[in-house]
Formats: structure tokens, C-alpha cells, sequence
């Protein structure tokens, strides 16, 4: 088993609490002893790194450092968004010595191992995409997705900037499609499946943001997908929960569902509706779940 | 007030044109800030005297023997004072520069600088130039004439009085009239195979005068500068060996102990080139190059002074210096000669005026400086922009350009436009360019420049029937780069008399194997060429000397 | 080398797009403007773009390669044409296209225009002599100088393609660059203006601007250091700062985010009354946590008493961003250098 530490982020917490629990659920079949942290904070998304940089760097040392303490190599994310802000800190902070310096002594000071730099920060998505945990997966998909035709949305922050990224080629990648093949679907192409889903300014620009959001959903629609799947719970809440306001917006009829990357791995696993949580998704599944009854 | 040329000297003059209260234009055949001048890497010249004890006259001897005494001493006396106040106002303006400890400018070591002297932003500086200036430019409103490609100047009554230009965003050819023109065009170092020039340096402003009847100055002598990558010709700075790179040939050695033992790398970039060029001569090279070795320099130092230098090599020569040293060789780089002027700016056609690399003062006689043509652009860009704007603020009421000239232009052009069958102007581009790197490079000898003269000669005949694909109004470079050809075959012409003509070796004109002595007695003077009937007239005229008497130059 | 091609052609005449198939031999060092030289000059004259200095300065050649934009003369063509790929060139997004893989960059530089792009020195006069300024100061904003204006940013900016008004990477990565300079004296004028509609709190923060800059301005980190500063200076009234600063409370109070006071700290109450419908069918699938009781992370005083040294130690505004930017400067180099160990 590969142990791994666990940081969930904000949203599997709470509003996407299915993220969690299909994750969990899923782990220990993928060879994943996950050890979950707890004594953690948000990574502060690019809302802190924006308006509190300094503060941004500590959270995320905080978070590295606990991670550390576990004893495990890898730090696991859900969310493209807390593997982005924790990538970067863990650079910064692993080849700057001084800042390393500074935030240690800070972070001992209030009661908080310091973080000597070992941890790698991996997204699920990552430790599947290939190698063990992807001949693991072929094993767990057993129930397949009897030829469901999933579209990939990655969004932005799994691949750009991509040096700091890095896992696949940021203009072609890949790594969702592989996994939607191991699990018996077709997976569907489409140009905006790179781009971004419009959360960060949703509610500050509603307009703009849903003009972002339609593309994808549009070409996916258009490309004859009967659902999509994301690495990331904040696109997940723009794709499903935004998807009414949308429909509003255009005076188009949607209703494509949206699967957590877990849920879609759990559903060609044959997981109970416990495990996967689709009541809690604001745009209902039965589409996708009622195709694979037959 | 026309500015034709829009890089640092071009838009110095602008700017001072502005500020005098003159309505002035900018017309550049590309937007401002892909102006060449922006390609510019190591750095800036003054007598600041931050990193070292130094002054305007340490400077102007440095420059005067730089020169190899060709160059005019009161235009280089002027430029060395008033180059530090030129530093401070585009520091005030919020040029990026590197700084010192201190907080004030830093200084680095430049070639065949007694002091260092040389302002700079990492090897970045003429990017950082090009912005601040253009900045400036936005910040007066002052209108550009953006990808107007000028093709004629325009005399009425002993006067220039505007530019006939192709509009290449539109098409068609358009007047502007203006009570002065200043030619701020730049270099043609387009016209060797093996140059550090953009394509678009093909010397439009030195053959537009030189066919108006325009006498230009000094133009054998173009520099080679002695770092640029094999085999593209891209420039790494002369910054790297001021930051202590070595030059190594193919035993490695730092082969400059033979040529200029006590400057070493940095000597004068002409003995540097030629040093470089006998070591590949007599076989101690590699595909026609030598080695520039930065390891010793050690990454922290070239990750932050030279960032630019080792991404230009990673992409261009597939070779990291922190790792590995890079192939460089000798390349075309900058046009000591150009349109004659007095130190104010002033061409002998009235309402005329030249600035920058596209005019010859002189201040750099023979050979230039590093960091001496960056500052050139903005002391004589400023001196040359207050020269046009007072002279055509004193002329009283506005000029417009006879239509006749519009009108010939037309005809002219339609005869370019019209030929359906004939060459492609990329061979005879590739022949210019292959056959001058060959004739007229580093070393010059009487054969082979004067067979080069018949080279051109028979160039020009086969462009006379060059064929223009693009028939089309919108964007047609084509056209254009057919125009500029057309150029560079105008000033080759001019350059191989020259080059005969001065039978001695001195600064970039090296003569090892016929005149291999400087010959003070009889050429210490500028070469003045005119174009007359197709035919170029050769002349000859005194340097202007204030304090320095010739001597040996060694480094 | 054979290299294929694919160019999407434009005739303003005819007002027609078509994409045409090339294929030329180049020598092995060429890049994608070697290649369409070759092009121009042997095959098609009438093929229109822009170049000039050909070593990533001048920031001429910008056009899209695959959908992306990239600059010609840093693009090298040896292993796109080993593999047998055949890239389809376009010109640049987010402005109109005049010909071929040229286009009009008025917008752009209206843009630019409109953040005003030049020093505005405050009172301090430094006479006849330069402005004293640490490196470190300069520090701050030698990314931005770098910017060499070829428009790859705002071509992939997915913000401008949803909201043409938007100021984009380059205008306020522009901005940033005088924000952060000393010796400009109208640093709060400057913020205000930005933080205005269509400026700072538009940015998606979809990162392809970052990603694609030839130069290594990142445009987004610049966005990032002027909310930054915007926030250090009080400017937050827009409602993308109070977005931010509501993720900063929720961070030093409860430790995870407070999801459901997230709207009404943002949108104010106003709007956010116009949002209950909205609200309500998030809250019958269980998206809307009852903000009572907090979901408070465990040993969440230590977040608390981090913020407070973080404050005194105070690395504010955009100096917080700064800090550590060399070491993301040098992923590449260090890189290499694993690469070369082993």
C-alpha cells in the first residue's frame, strides 16, 4: 500500500463533501492508505495568494510541514487549485533557503513542526494517470462504463503553469482520457477542454464567468457526450451548480451531467449510491446511471 | 517635422522635437519598439564615475583611440560631456537599470573602456531603452506613422520637404511633407551573410540620401563584432566577456595573450574580431569559429547578469554556458559610416538631418565602442531632434511636398509591380549577402574587393528585373522587401569603392595582406562618397582634431 | 529537414479564410520563421506576417501554433518535424486579423494606452543625478520590464475572449511595472484605476497568459502582486477584493473556508437576496453549509497566531509575491542540473 498524506482542501469538506467520500472510498482499492490531515487551514487559492502573499507561503508551509510529519513521501490533493498553491509554496520554499529560513522559525513559534523540504504535492489524478496505480485501476473498473461517452474538462490550474505542474503536456494532455478508456468509455475531444471553467470570478463577474463556462459544456453537448468529469471540485461547482444560471443566461437547455473524477472511477467499480453521493449534485445523474443499468 | 526611424535615436529626437513645442511625426516601416535598437544587449556609455574614478575626457581619449583617430574629436569631446546628463534624464524617466550596492547606476567593463563605464539592465539594455522611450512617446501623443515604409526623400527648391512612403497596413504610396525630415533609420547589416541585424536593418535611410545626391561618410568600415552564435549570427553581449568570460580556440587557449596582452577579451571589438578570425585562419578553430567560455563564471552570475546571453545560446546554439562553452564567430554588426552631419545633426541638404547608426558624425572614425552607438542614439538623436524642430519652427508657415513626386513614385513603382516573370529576389539577396561576408569581411584584400565590385555590378543588372509575387494592397512585404534589396544594392556599391580606395589597414578595415600599416599621412581622413550617374564619386576629407595626436593603438 | 505545414490564409480582398497545406526542406537548425521564409520567398510570396529581428526581441512574430500563440523565432521546427507532426499556424487570437498571420494590434495598444504607460515621478527630485534605488527595490518589478509587447499573452487570455473590455495580461502586467517602481508617485491613482471594471478582478486566473509568454513576465503573477497592492492600500471595494479578503478571515478564524457567508461578504447583501432562488436549490443537495456551527480545522489557533507575525514581520503587498521568485525562476536550471548529476 502506498501511504500517502491526505489534504482534502475547503470544498470536499463541505460542499462537495461527495468528492470526499467517493475518494475514500476508492483509496484503498487504488493501493492508497491515505493519512488524512487534519491540523490544516484553505491553501488560500489564489484569493490569498493574492491578497495576503505572505500569509499564502505560511498556510501552505503549515500544510507541507504537517504532511511532513506523517512520515509519507506524497502529499495527495483532490482539487487543481490546492495542488497548484501547494506546488508552488513547496518550490519556493524548497530553493529559496532564507524564505525556507524565515517561515520555519514562524512556524515553530506557534507550535508547528518546520518543513524540511521532502514531501512532493501529487494530485489523485497523478498517482492513477499511470504506472502502479494505473494497472491498479484497470483492476478496480471492472463494472466498466459500458461505452459511456465522457468529455474530459482538466481546467487551468492541473496544467498551466505547467513548470510548475508538470505531470503531462499542458496544450495535449492526456491523463483523463487514459482513465476514461481504462474504465470501458470514450472519452470525447473538444477544444475548450483546456480551458478555464470561470470559477475564480464567478461571482465578481457573473457575465464574463459564464461566458467562459459555456464552452465547454456547449462543445461537449455538441461532441454527443452523455457526461463530463473534472479533476477539480471548484470547476465541478461551476460545470454542475452554475449550470441553471446558465441555462438562464442563454435560454439554452443543458442538463449534462458532472462527475467527480473518484465518481467516475467509482461508478465503472460498481459503487453503492452512498459511496458516490449523486444526490448532492445539483444536476441530476440518473442519465448517466440509468444508461449503465442495462 | 518628419522623424523617419523609429529605434532609440528616432524616438530621442521625437521626443525633443515634442517638447520644443514642434507638431512631430514618426514614420517606421515596423512599430517603434521592434525597432533594432531594442536588440541591443550590454549596455550604455558615460562618465558617471559610480564603479570608478572617471570623466568625459577619460572617456573621449578611450573613445579617440578607439577610433584608431578617425573619428572627429570636438563631435566625440560634445558626446563624452554631454552624455552623463542624457544617462540622469532617461533615469528620471524611469529607465529599468541595473544598480549597484549603493542604489546608483552600475557601471560594468566594457571593451577598450580605461574605466568602467558602461550603464546597464541586465543584457537587456536596449530593450529597456526602447521602452522608456516609447513610453515617452505615448505620454506626448506624439503620432506614428506606424508601418509607413519611406522609399524617397522629397527636394523642392534646395530643401527636403518630406518622404514618399509605401502605406504597407493599406497599400498605395503616400506624401508626407514635413519642414524637416530626420533620417533616423539605423544599419544595413543585411548585406553579410553573417550578421547580428534584424531583417529589417538594410540601410533604407543611408541609400534614400544617397540617392538624393547626398554625400555619405566613412563607409568601408563596418563592424564585426566578434561574439555572434554559430552559424545564426545572433549577438551574445560583449557583456559576458565583461563579466570575465575567455575567448578559447581549438587548443584551448586564451589566444587574446598574443593579440592584446594586457586588455585581453576586452580590447577593441576590431582587434578582438581580427584575432579571432587569424586563429580560425590558421586552422586553430571549429566550423569556422572559436570558443566563448562562461563556466567559470559560475551559474548565480549568469542566471542573474546574463540571463538573456544563455537563453539566446540554449535556443539558438543548443548549448547552456553554464555547462558548456559556445561557438562564436565574428559577424556584421554595426555601421561605423553613414550620412555625413556636423554635430548638431545637420546633413548638407537643407531641412535634412541624420541621427543614430544611419549617420556618420563621427564619433566612432574607424571602429566603435561597445556602449557607444546606444549612447550616440540619444545624445545625437536629442541634438539632431532640437536642430530639425528649431529650424522648422523658425521657417514659418507649413510645407506640403510637390504631388509630382507622388506622381513619379507611382510610375516607378508600377514598373516593380507590373513585371510578371522574373527573379525572385531571395537569390540575389543570398548572393549579396554570401559574396560580401566572402570579399569584404574582416580581412580585405584588392582582389578580392575589386572582384567584388563586378559581383554587384552584375547583382544590380538581375535586380533591374526582379519579380514581385504579391500584386496586393493589404500587407504586401514582398514589395517591400524587394524595395530594400534594392537598398543594400545602392550601398554595397559605395562601400566596395571605398574599401578600395583606402589603401591602409585602420579600425574595422583590415588590409593585413596588401596595407597592413595605419597610414596617418595619407588616410587619416574620412572617405566621402557621392552616387552621380550610377557611378560613385570617392573624395576625401580631414578629421577634425581638438587634443589628441595619433599613436600606436595597442591593447 | 521536409517540413510540413499548415497555414490558415486570409485575403482581406475577398474577406476569405482557407487553410493551405506547405511543404518545404529547411536546414535542421531552422525555426518556424526559417520556415516560412522559405515559404514566402520559393512558394508563395503573397503569404503575409511580420518579423524582424529573429532572436525574441523585437516581439514581431507572434502567431499561434496548434491554437496556441508562440513567437516564429523561437519556435524550432527539428523535432515537430521528426515526429511527422504537421502544425497548423494561425494568427494570433483576440484581435482582428488583417492578413494571413497578421494582425491589428490597435487594441491592444489602446490597452496599453489606457493604464498610462509611462513614469509619473512623484516629488522627490534627484537633481542632476540618478534616483538612489536598492536592487532589491528594481527587484520587484524586473519580470514585467521584461515584457517585449508581442501580444502571445493576450492572444490565449481567456478573460478578454469572454469580456473584450478587459485591460489583459500585458496592460496591467504594464501596470504593475510602474506600481511597483519607487520612483513612481501615483501608486494609489494607479491601483484605483485598475481595480475598476475590466481591470485587476477580471483575470480568470486561467494562467494561460503565464504559460505562454515567450519572455517570463508572467502576466498573472503581475495581475496577482497588483491586487496585491491594491488590497495593501485599502483599494477593495470591488467585489473580487472582497472575495479575497473574505478567504483571508475564514483562513485565521476557522481555518477552512466559510463557504456560505462567502456570497454575502462578497456581493454584499443586496445582491445576495437576489440570489436566494439561486441559493435555494444549491441548499436542497446539501451545497449550502449552515454557516452555524463553523466548521472550525483543528488547531486553528495556530493559523490565528501565524497571521499576526506574518503582519509584524510585514512583507506586504507585492514584496509577499516577490520574495521567492527567483527560486521559480530557476525550475528550469535546477532541473538541468538533476539531469546532469545523473
Amino acid at each position: 500500500m502506498n501511504r500517502v498524506a491526505y489534504y482534502k482542501g475547503c470544498l470536499a469538506s463541505l460542499s462537495a463533501k461527495e468528492l470526499d467520500i467517493s475518494t475514500k472510498a476508492l483509496a484503498p482499492k487504488l493501493g492508497l492508505d491515505l493519512v488524512e490531515l487534519e491540523s490544516v487551514t484553505c491553501c488560500g487559492a489564489g484569493d490569498i495568494h493574492e491578497a495576503e502573499p505572505d500569509y499564502y507561503l505560511h498556510l501552505n508551509a503549515r500544510i507541507l510541514a504537517f504532511a511532513e510529519a506523517t512520515g509519507a513521501e506524497t502529499l495527495m490533493t483532490i482539487c487543481n487549485v490546492c495542488t497548484l498553491n501547494l506546488r508552488q509554496a513547496n518550490w519556493q520554499l524548497r530553493n529559496d533557503d532564507a524564505l525556507r529560513a524565515r517561515i520555519n522559525t514562524n512556524l515553530e513559534a506557534v507550535g508547528v513542526p518546520p518543513y524540511g523540504g521532502k514531501v512532493e504535492v501529487k494530485h489523485l489524478l497523478w498517482l492513477i494517470a499511470e504506472g502502479e496505480g494505473f494497472e491498479l485501476l484497470k483492476g478496480v473498473a471492472h463494472k466498466g462504463l459500458k461505452g459511456l461517452k465522457i468529455a474530459p474538462f482538466y481546467g487551468c490550474q492541473i496544467l498551466r503553469p505547467s513548470k510548475l505542474l508538470g505531470f503531462e503536456d499542458p496544450d495535449r494532455p492526456s491523463s483523463l482520457e487514459r482513465i476514461i478508456e481504462a474504465c470501458g468509455g470514450v472519452p470525447i475531444d473538444y477544444p475548450a477542454k483546456i480551458k478555464c471553467c470561470g470559477f475564480p470570478i464567478i461571482q465578481a463577474r457573473e457575465e464574463v464567468a459564464l461566458a467562459e463556462l459555456i464552452q465547454p459544456i456547449e462543445q461537449a453537448m455538441e461532441a454527443g457526450a452523455d457526461a463530463m468529469v473534472t479533476p477539480c471540485p471548484l470547476c465541478h461547482l461551476s460545470l454542475d451548480a452554475w449550470q441553471s444560471k446558465l441555462e438562464k443566461a442563454t435560454g439554452r437547455t443543458l442538463g449534462m451531467p458532472i462527475l467527480h473524477l473518484s465518481q467516475l472511477i467509482g461508478v465503472a467499480a460498481g459503487f453503492s449510491d452512498s459511496e458516490l453521493q449523486f444526490k448532492r449534485h445539483v444536476v441530476p445523474v440518473t442519465a448517466v446511471t440509468e444508461k449503465l443499468e442495462v | 517635422m518628419l522623424v523617419v526611424g523609429g529605434g532609440c535615436a528616432g524616438m530621442r529626437a521625437a521626443i525633443e522635437a515634442s517638447d520644443l513645442g514642434a507638431d512631430v511625426a514618426i514614420v517606421s516601416k515596423i512599430h517603434p519598439v521592434r525597432s533594432h535598437s531594442g536588440a541591443a544587449e550590454g549596455g550604455i556609455n558615460a562618465a558617471l564615475g559610480n564603479s570608478a574614478e572617471d570623466n568625459p575626457e577619460m572617456h573621449a581619449f578611450d573613445t579617440v583611440k578607439g577610433s584608431d583617430y578617425l573619428g572627429d574629436q570636438d563631435a566625440i569631446e560634445v558626446f563624452t560631456a554631454e552624455a552623463p546628463g542624457d544617462i540622469y534624464q532617461l533615469e528620471h524617466w524611469g529607465c529599468f537599470f541595473t544598480r549597484n550596492e549603493e542604489g546608483k547606476l552600475a557601471q560594468r567593463p566594457f571593451g577598450a573602456a580605461g574605466s568602467p563605464r558602461t550603464i546597464f539592465a541586465a543584457d537587456i539594455t536596449g530593450h529597456v531603452l526602447i521602452q522608456v522611450l516609447y513610453e515617452q512617446v505615448m505620454k506626448r501623443d506624439i503620432p506614428v506613422y506606424d508601418e509607413f515604409f519611406a522609399w524617397r526623400l522629397v527636394e523642392e527648391d534646395g530643401s527636403c520637404v518630406g518622404v514618399v512612403c509605401w502605406d504597407l497596413v493599406h497599400g498605395g504610396l503616400k506624401l508626407l511633407s514635413g519642414k524637416s525630415v530626420v533620417l533616423a533609420t539605423g544599419g544595413a547589416g543585411r548585406l553579410f551573410r553573417a550578421t547580428t541585424n534584424a531583417y529589417a536593418c538594410t540601410g533604407d535611410g543611408m541609400a534614400m540620401a544617397l540617392r538624393a545626391g547626398l554625400p555619405l561618410k566613412d563607409m568601408e568600415f563596418m563592424q564585426f563584432h566578434p561574439t555572434t552564435l554559430y552559424p545564426s549570427g545572433i549577438l551574445l553581449t560583449e557583456g559576458c566577456r565583461g563579466e570575465g568570460a575567455y575567448l578559447i580556440n581549438s587548443e584551448n587557449d586564451r589566444f587574446m595573450a598574443k593579440y592584446a596582452p594586457n586588455a585581453m577579451e576586452l580590447a577593441s571589438r576590431d582587434v578582438v574580431s581580427r584575432s579571432e578570425q587569424t586563429e580560425i585562419d590558421e586552422g586553430r578553430g571549429v566550423n569556422g569559429s572559436i570558443y566563448l567560455d562562461m563556466r567559470h563564471l559560475g551559474a548565480e552570475k549568469i542566471l542573474t547578469r546574463l540571463p538573456g546571453s544563455r537563453e539566446l545560446a540554449m535556443t539558438y546554439a543548443g548549448t547552456d554556458p553554464i555547462y558548456d562553452p559556445v561557438l562564436v564567430r565574428p559577424g556584421a554588426h554595426y555601421h561605423m559610416g553613414g550620412v555625413e552631419t556636423d554635430n548638431v545633426g545637420a546633413t548638407e541638404l537643407d531641412g535634412l538631418y541624420a541621427a543614430g547608426e544611419v549617420a556618420c558624425v563621427s564619433v566612432h572614425g574607424a571602429n566603435r565602442l561597445g556602449g557607444n552607438s546606444l549612447m550616440e542614439t540619444i545624445t545625437f538623436g536629442r541634438r539632431a531632434g532640437r536642430t530639425a524642430a528649431e529650424q522648422a519652427l523658425a521657417k514659418g508657415p507649413g510645407v506640403t511636398a510637390p504631388r509630382s513626386a507622388l506622381d513619379d513614385a507611382e510610375r516607378d513603382l508600377k514598373t516593380v509591380l507590373d513585371r510578371v516573370e522574373g527573379e525572385r529576389p531571395w537569390k540575389i539577396r543570398d548572393e549579396l549577402g554570401a559574396s560580401m561576408l566572402e570579399n569584404f569581411g574582416v580581412f580585405r584584400r584588392e582582389e578580392q574587393m575589386t572582384a567584388q565590385i563586378g559581383i554587384i555590378d552584375g547583382l544590380r543588372e538581375r535586380y533591374e528585373h526582379v519579380v514581385v509575387e504579391d500584386k496586393g494592397d493589404v500587407f504586401n512585404s514582398d514589395l517591400t522587401q524587394a524595395l530594400e534589396l534594392g537598398y543594400l544594392l545602392d550601398l554595397a556599391g559605395v562601400m566596395m569603392k571605398a574599401g578600395v580606395a583606402r589603401k591602409e589597414s585602420r579600425g574595422a578595415h583590415a588590409r593585413p595582406h596588401d596595407y597592413p600599416q595605419r597610414d596617418d599621412e595619407n588616410f587619416l581622413k574620412h572617405s566621402i562618397t557621392y552616387l552621380r550617374e550610377g557611378d560613385t564619386e570617392l573624395s576625401w576629407k580631414d578629421v577634425r582634431m581638438t587634443r589628441w595626436q595619433p599613436e600606436e593603438r595597442k591593447y | 529537414m521536409k517540413v510540413a505545414l499548415k497555414i490558415w490564409r486570409f485575403d482581406p480582398a475577398l474577406g476569405e479564410k482557407a487553410l493551405r497545406d506547405y511543404e518545404v526542406d529547411a536546414p535542421e537548425e531552422a525555426t518556424l520563421l526559417d520556415v516560412l521564409d522559405i515559404v514566402k520567398d520559393r512558394v508563395d510570396g503573397s503569404l503575409a506576417y511580420r518579423k524582424s529581428c529573429r532572436m525574441m526581441i523585437c516581439g514581431s512574430c507572434g502567431m499561434r501554433m496548434d491554437g496556441g500563440a508562440v513567437l516564429a523565432c523561437k519556435t524550432r521546427m527539428y523535432e515537430i518535424a521528426e515526429a511527422g507532426h504537421v502544425p497548423v499556424i494561425s494568427a494570433m487570437g483576440n484581435l482582428p486579423v488583417i492578413k494571413d498571420l497578421v494582425v491589428d494590434l490597435a487594441p491592444f495598444w489602446e490597452k496599453m494606452r489606457a493604464i498610462q504607460p509611462y513614469l509619473r515621478p512623484g516629488y522627490a527630485d534627484p537633481g542632476d543625478t540618478e534616483h538612489v534605488i536598492t536592487p532589491a527595490e528594481m527587484d520587484v518589478v524586473h519580470k514585467e520590464a521584461l515584457c517585449i509587447n508581442c501580444g502571445c499573452c493576450t492572444s490565449e487570455c481567456n478573460s478578454l475572449e469572454a469580456d473584450p473590455e478587459f485591460l489583459g495580461p500585458a496592460a496591467l502586467a504594464k501596470g504593475m511595472r510602474f506600481v511597483g517602481d519607487p520612483r513612481d508617485g501615483h501608486t494609489v491613482e494607479r491601483l484605483e484605476s485598475y481595480s475598476q471594471e475590466h481591470g485587476i478582478w477580471d483575470c480568470t486566473r486561467c494562467y494561460f497568459c503565464q504559460q505562454r509568454c515567450p519572455k517570463g513576465v508572467d502576466p498573472r503573477d503581475a495581475i496577482a502582486k497588483l491586487g496585491a497592492e491594491a488590497m495593501k492600500h485599502g483599494i477593495d471595494r470591488d467585489m473580487g477584493a472582497k472575495h479575497a479578503k473574505w478567504f483571508v478571515t475564514s483562513a485565521k478564524t476557522t481555518g477552512w473556508l466559510r463557504e456560505t457567508e462567502l456570497v454575502p461578504k462578497t456581493q454584499g447583501i443586496a445582491r445576495s437576496i437576489k440570489e436566494i432562488p439561486f441559493a435555494m436549490q444549491l441548499l436542497k443537495k446539501g451545497k449550502v453549509p449552515p454557516p452555524v456551527p463553523p466548521h472550525v480545522a483543528k488547531d486553528v489557533d495556530q493559523a490565528r497566531a501565524l497571521y499576526d507575525l506574518v503582519k509584524q514581520q510585514g512583507r506586504d503587498g507585492a514584496a509577499g509575491i516577490v520574495q521567492g521568485e527567483r527560486a521559480l525562476e530557476r525550475i528550469e536550471f535546477v532541473e538541468e542540473q538533476e539531469r546532469r548529476k545523473k
